[in-house]
């Protein structure tokens, strides 16, 4: 069996050490940044509703919060940003740019990340009460009808559909890490 | 004027209230103070959060139009048919730079008068006196153009009158004066439930209301054959200009006008229904050289000024200046849809303006940027040509990174042709992240270039826009729509092929003047400038200095000779505030002093705004149970100018202009191709795979660091 010279093991083994705190560390801030961003998020939010001006959660900001979506029974909720850009999605679900609001007639579609803001899609259950509040001030209340598993490029979502519909998208499988082709989509309607 | 003639006339306002109320029972939609369109009070229904709209019985608009000042003052009145106390919400839009700064209202016997207070103190006055049964009115900032008016304790049968003052300035465009003032309606009536909290939104979905039972007396009225005007309105614009005028124009309703020493005085020709817009266009007559006017006005322990320069006037035969116009498109991924189809639209239309002998260059930048051609070419059929292939090719993605782009923009100067006028023209939405680099690479690095920026679609960073184009010696053009494209843009090039005063300096003998803005824009043909300064007071002199065409133009005023005006303090206040935020968005105050300032200047020049409302509390006691009213509380407030044998003696059938239809549009889902293109993004992160190959990494040095201590001891 070949050993390592003594000097350099511990070395190798310190360099480790770092490198692996390092990536865990990226993983960590992914993290609290979707945390931390949607404090700010929930700040500038309060501050659009009440306001009627949109407000930017921090200064270099490139998308804005256009929503609040919670889930009444689960008891999560998250600020939803204008637009399903990487940068967006980093700090909190996109709502889709070539979607309706919603609340507006056809479907409106809000991604998220299964591991950050969307981690609670799993537990919805059909008939789930979901709540949004528009940046105008609207609100509006969405019963969950189902769920569909689907590729992320043919999500066989129509976005004229009748009726006021709510999509609700993330990654599938939960549990993968890696990413994926298929897409969890949760399908609401808007409760008359 | 007696109110004899108002009380006489009651019982018809109410029948006219009947009858509106009877038509709305054909259609009539909830709405929510977000959806209105225009000024309306809004009732509160049974479903909470949403509102049916009181008619608006006649209103009537008195404006003063002092150089670029409008003070307007709308009333409106209303008439409570119901049995019962209701709490009314008064939504109206105005122009978007209207400041509301006087509230006063007539609730049946009632005369509240507003003050400015601060938003939460206002918010928590209104609510106690709601409580406690008096009556009281709030204005509040609801949106930069929206502001609502809660009124509390409207009692059965009681009429109310609402005046509303505002100041907004004069809208320029090519040479052309206009306001537009936003009138009523087809009113929209439902008697109320019991009086609810004012909570202007609510977690029900919207919901169609059963109506027919709840205005029974309504229901003799009800014939669609019944079309009796409604809504009428009354004008009066007392026009002051400050130069003389060379046509007056109003494209929507007949008017008549009259002069008499400078103030044209106008009125409509007949009576008048809500059914449109007032608008009023004038031009300036044709002048040889800038024309300066000033005004002046007192408020707290300082003076206000106002100056305005007036070029003179375009065409004078000499042939237009060469132009470099640099374009700066921008492509991110917020342009996506109509924007950049707008954006597209509108720098093609530019480039369809170009004339030979001027040169050009594209730059489109997302979170890259790329220059079209190396370097500034003739704007000859080829080069044009490919730079609308270039254009027609772009698509919106990726983030916004304005700053490298507008850096390139200005640093493309090669001084080649030092005759030219150097251009850059910026498309953008306005999503302006950094704005600090964008001020500091405008003030340090523009040169001798021009910045015009051009808002494609909503641009909420607009104010940033306006500032960044002042910074440049440009100026801002908002395009919202496809259909604006063509007019804008001619406008926007007609400026840019004619500045008739460029490099604009103001000197003020006094010390210790804030003036605004600062640098001075170029000006244009028939577009006055107007510079706004804050002095202990009123003395010395100002000299203007600038070059018009290859001359030198000096212009020295005597401060001493500014004619009073009014609402000259307001429009600097409003100025101010809007500098304040710029500088807090700049880092240079943070929001606690910026609010500080803002505050202070809102209370201090009696404003609406972000941080202060207007509050209005019963001043005069309320009416003890079952003592009679005194009348002559009511006349004190009613307005003057007030015709009702117009109002009453028309039979012009009116239209339903409806703000609902409006709000239909709206609402339709917008036309896309989407269900073919819409791809899911990405759902996950690598978060969780970098933890646990990071922490795997990590124990194993642990365990290859314990090895090798062991090992060693």
């Amino acid at each position: 069996m070949t050993r390592l010279p003594r000097r350099i093991g511990p070395v190798l083994g310190l360099i480790a050490i770092v490198l692996g705190l390092t990536l865990a560390g990226n993983g960590v801030w992914i993290k609290a940044k979707a945390v931390l961003a949607q404090v700010l998020l929930e700040r500038a939010f309060a501050e659009t509703v009440k306001t009627g001006v949109p407000v930017k959660a921090w200064r270099w900001a490139d998308t804005r919060p256009v929503a609040r979506i919670r889930s009444n029974r689960l008891g999560d909720s998250a600020i939803v940003l204008a637009g399903g850009s990487g940068e967006a999605m980093a700090f909190g679900p996109g709502h889709l740019s070539g979607t309706p609001k919603p609340g507006q007639p056809g479907t409106a579609v809000i991604a998220a990340h299964r591991d950050t803001h969307f981690r609670f899609l799993k537990h919805l259950r059909r008939g789930d009460e979901l709540s949004i509040e528009r940046d105008d001030g609207m609100r509006f209340r969405f019963q969950v009808s189902g769920y569909s598993i689907v590729r992320w490029d043919t999500p066989g979502i129509d976005v004229t559909a009748d009726g006021h519909n709510l999509v609700l998208a993330t990654c599938w499988p939960f549990e993968a890490k890696t990413p994926g082709p298929l897409r969890y989509v949760v399908h609401a309607q808007m409760i008359e | 004027m007696s109110p004899l003639p108002h009380l006489a006339r009651l019982p018809v306002l109410i029948l006219i209230v009947l009858v509106v109320s009877a038509r709305t029972l054909l259609a009539s939609p909830l709405i929510s103070p977000n959806d209105a369109k225009t000024g309306s009070l809004m009732i509160k229904s049974e479903t909470p959060g949403q509102y049916v709209e009181a008619p608006a019985v006649a209103t009537d608009f008195d404006v003063t139009v002092t150089g670029p000042i409008i003070r307007s003052r709308l009333t409106q009145y209303f008439v409570n048919p119901a049995n019962g106390w209701v709490e009314g919400l008064y939504v109206f839009p105005l122009p978007e730079d209207a400041a509301v700064d006087t509230l006063k209202m007539v609730v049946g016997d009632r005369i509240i008068i507003g003050d400015v207070k601060e938003r939460i103190e206002a918010k928590r006055i209104y609510e106690k006196a709601k409580s406690e049964g008096k009556k009281a009115a709030l204005v509040e900032q609801h949106r930069p153009n929206l502001f609502t008016n809660s009124v509390a304790n409207i009692g059965p049968g009681e009429t109310i009158v609402v005046q509303i003052e505002y100041q907004a300035t004069v809208r320029q465009s090519n040479g052309k004066f206009s306001f537009r003032l936003p009138t009523v309606v087809a009113p929209r009536f439902e008697t109320p439930a019991a009086p609810q909290p004012v909570v202007s939104v609510s977690s029900e979905a919207p919901a169609v209301v059963e109506d027919a039972q709840k205005l029974p007396d309504a229901k003799p009225w009800l014939d669609p054959d019944e079309n009796d005007p409604v809504n009428p309105i009354n004008i009066t614009v007392h026009l002051k200009p400050g130069f003389k005028v060379a046509a007056l124009n109003s494209p929507h309703h007949k008017v008549d006008a009259q002069e008499r020493d400078g103030e044209h005085r106008i009125t409509l020709s007949k009576m008048a229904f809500a059914e449109k817009d007032f608008e009023l266009e004038w031009t300036a007559a044709a002048v040889d050289v800038p024309q300066a006017k000033l005004f002046r006005e007192r408020a707290g322990n300082e003076d206000y000024v106002l100056v305005q320069v007036t070029p003179p006037a375009a065409a004078k035969a000499t042939p237009a200046p060469a132009r470099e116009a640099i374009f700066v498109i921008d492509n991110s991924g917020s342009m996506a849809g109509p924007s950049m189809v707008q954006a597209k639209a509108s720098l093609i239309e530019a480039l369809d303006r170009l004339q030979p002998g001027d040169t050009f260059n594209i730059v489109r930048f997302d979170d890259t940027l790329e220059v079209l051609f190396p370097t500034v070419v003739a704007a000859d059929a080829g080069n044009i040509s490919t730079a609308k292939r270039f254009v027609a090719s772009l698509d919106a993605e990726g983030g916004t990174n304005m700053v490298p782009a507008l850096a390139a923009a200005l640093k493309m100067d090669n001084q080649s042709n030092p005759a030219a006028i150097r251009q850059v023209i910026f498309l953008t939405d306005g999503a302006i992240s950094g704005e600090q680099q964008m001020f500091n690479l405008i003030a340090q690095r523009r040169g001798r270039s021009r910045i015009f920026m051009v808002g494609i679609g909503s641009a909420p960073n607009s104010f940033l826009m306006n500032r960044a184009a002042e910074m440049g010696r440009g100026t801002f053009t908002h395009i919202g729509s496809a259909e604006q494209v063509a007019e804008r843009m001619a406008e926007l090039t007609s400026k840019l092929t004619s500045p008739a005063v460029t490099g604009l300096a103001a000197n003020f003998s006094a010390r210790g003047v804030k003036a605004t803005p600062d640098p001075l824009p170029d000006v244009y043909a028939g577009e006055p400038l107007y510079i706004y300064a804050r002095m202990d007071e009123v003395k010395g002199k100002l000299t203007l200095s600038g070059l018009a065409g290859s001359d030198n133009w000096l212009k020295t005023l005597d401060l001493a000779n500014a004619e009073p005006g009014s609402g000259i303090a307001k429009l600097w206040a409003r100025r101010e505030i809007a500098n304040t935020e710029v500088n807090r968005t700049l880092g240079a105050l943070n929001y606690k002093q910026a609010d500080a300032m803002i505050l202070k200047l809102a209370l201090d020049h009696q404003l609406v705004s972000r941080l202060t409302s207007l509050i209005a509390i019963d001043k005069t006691p309320a009416r003890p149970e079952g003592t009679p009213l005194r009348p002559v509380d009511v006349p004190l407030n009613l307005p003057a100018g007030w015709t009702f044998e117009k109002v009453f003696g028309s039979k012009t059938p009116v239209k339903e202009a409806s703000a609902f239809k409006a709000i239909a549009v709206a609402s339709k889902p917008r036309v896309h191709d989407a269900q073919r293109l819409l791809a899911l993004p990405e759902g996950s992160t690598p978060a969780d795979l970098l933890l646990i190959i990071g922490l795997l990494i990590s124990l194993a040095g642990a365990a290859s660091v314990t090895a090798s201590r062991r090992m060693a001891s």
